[in-house]
């Protein structure tokens, strides 16, 4: 009788798993469809504008239990462009992004807490000039639906924001705020194909 | 007064060219020249400028920039320990200390594999500045009566750490370039203060052994990065920069024989040869410099 108990709990536990796990979904991020931006002090006067292409990551989205959700991302840094050649080459520099040394920035979620139904906040380390930073995310879910002219295409679209100093990292000349920085706020639109 | 400190010009120029100046005073009126209390001066200020320019050190150093602080700091421990090793010895010892150098802040960018000109550039300067350093420390265990003498040592990290400065900045990284200018200026000061002790007739103070491997030690790791990391920077400029040391070393004995007549004026004429190169390296720079330079992000 014991036994048969056990079994019929295991099997219980076994197929709540499998549901949840079932409500985890896999999205790969559609570069195309992604726009990472920033906006940076400029010295004494104004808001320099800037922003990343070249966005390669993936998402996990467990709508049954938020929590379980994860986000992974990487951001070439070469790709970094502020509609002024020179300036994005000296921001490719050993003095700010060092894209010689460090090509790539990338982000990896440790928490995901929901806030709404649309609605959550992400923590993650950002690693920039191969140091990590704990930063959180503001995330909106836009929508997700499949796409009217193909119906094995689903696509889910996520707004970010949050706030990261460059003085948490080996970035000398936006730390001190010559010419560009500290304080950069970040911008994320982006659209994530379904697996 | 925060803000006087706080303007890169009086960190980068002004305040280490009274430094060494007030060095080279306390070194020729109080302090006993066969001591270590020089050595150990000139390695303080050494770091004073490394913390002030990159900040206090970070533990583990992961970007280049970090590792500078701690390669300054091998420098001062071999530069504190070798008056007892002489000639071949500290020569490998400098040898391998470049050679290790440049691997440890390259090796990121050497794992990349491309052998681009920046990385060509790269290895010819590490290769010159580890031979000029190795030899130029080498020579100086020798014993030499010539004016100029104590003059070319300081003079190729004057002209190194001069037009590495220039180079760096107009290749767009203005920390290396302001480290740089802050080691040409403190050795500048010393440099102007030896001399005018031989305007007036006077003999002027060699540097020991510890001294030339600690700062040439810090110049080259610091050109060396600039080498490595800075696209922008001048690939021949770079190269043209790291021949200082090299000229120091030919610069031994020659202006004995062809000068002799003209003592005071030795020093400088050993000076001006052994900046050729650097001067070189700064007129190519400048010309060749991308338009606006490294002003794009202001």
């Amino acid at each position: 009788m014991r036994t048969r108990k056990l079994i019929a709990a295991l099997a219980f536990a076994s197929a709540s798993m499998l549901a949840a796990a079932a409500h985890a979904d896999n999205y790969e991020i559609d570069g195309q469809h992604a726009w990472v931006t920033f906006t940076i002090k400029h010295g004494i006067y104004g808001i320099a504008h800037g922003q990343f292409d070249g966005v390669k990551g993936s998402i996990v989205m467990d709508k049954a239990d938020i929590a379980k959700s994860s986000v992974k991302a990487e951001l070439n840094v070469s790709t970094i462009h502020t509609a002024f050649d020179q300036r994005d080459s000296d921001l490719k520099g050993p003095d700010f992004f060092n894209a010689a040394e460090f090509p790539t920035i990338s982000f990896e979620s440790t928490k995901v807490e929901k806030v709404d139904d649309k609605t959550g906040k992400v923590t993650g380390n950002l690693t920039i000039s191969g140091v990590s930073k704990e930063v959180t995310l503001d995330v909106k879910l836009l929508n997700e639906a499949q796409a009217p002219w193909d119906a094995t295409l689903t696509k889910a679209a996520f707004s970010a924001t949050g706030k990261v100093s460059t003085a948490d990292f080996p970035m000398a000349k936006a730390a001190d705020g010559f010419g560009l920085g500290p304080e950069v706020e970040i911008a994320i639109d982006i659209e994530a194909v379904k697996k | 007064m925060s803000a006087v400190l706080g303007n890169p010009m009086v960190t980068t120029a002004a305040l280490p060219l009274l430094l060494g100046i007030a060095l080279a005073l306390a070194v020729r009126f109080a302090l006993p020249a066969a001591s270590p209390a020089p050595t150990l001066l000139w390695a303080v200020l050494l770091l004073f400028f490394y913390w002030d320019t990159l900040g206090p050190p970070v533990m583990p150093p992961v970007a280049a920039s970090q590792k500078l602080i701690y390669l300054a700091f091998t420098g001062i421990v071999i530069g504190l320990a070798p008056e007892r090793v002489s000639g071949r010895a500290t020569s490998f010892l400098a040898v391998i200390a470049v050679a290790a150098a440049f691997l440890w802040l390259g090796w990121r960018r050497l794992a990349g594999g491309s052998l681009d000109l920046q990385i060509v550039a790269a290895m010819a300067v590490g290769l010159l500045t580890l031979i000029g350093v190795a030899m130029l420390i080498a020579q100086q265990g020798l014993q030499s009566s010539s004016i100029e003498e104590p003059f070319l040592a300081p003079a190729a990290v004057l002209a190194l750490s001069l037009s590495g400065a220039i180079v760096s900045v107009l290749g767009a990284s203005i920390v290396t370039g302001q480290l740089l200018g802050s080691l040409a200026a403190l050795v500048g000061g010393w440099c102007l203060m030896q001399y005018l002790t031989t305007l007036r007739g006077g003999a002027a103070v060699s540097w020991s052994k510890g001294v030339e491997f600690l700062l040439l030690f810090a110049a080259v790791t610091v050109l060396i990065q600039v080498a490595l990391l800075a696209p922008k920077a001048n690939p021949a400029a770079l190269v043209l920069s790291s021949l200082s040391p090299l000229f120091a070393v030919f610069m031994h004995g020659r202006l004995q024989s062809l000068l002799p007549g003209a003592r005071p004026l030795r020093p400088l004429v050993a000076g001006i040869l052994i900046a050729a190169p650097a001067i070189l390296a700064i007129v190519t720079a400048i010309v060749w410099a991308p338009r606006g330079a490294a002003l794009g992000f202001s």
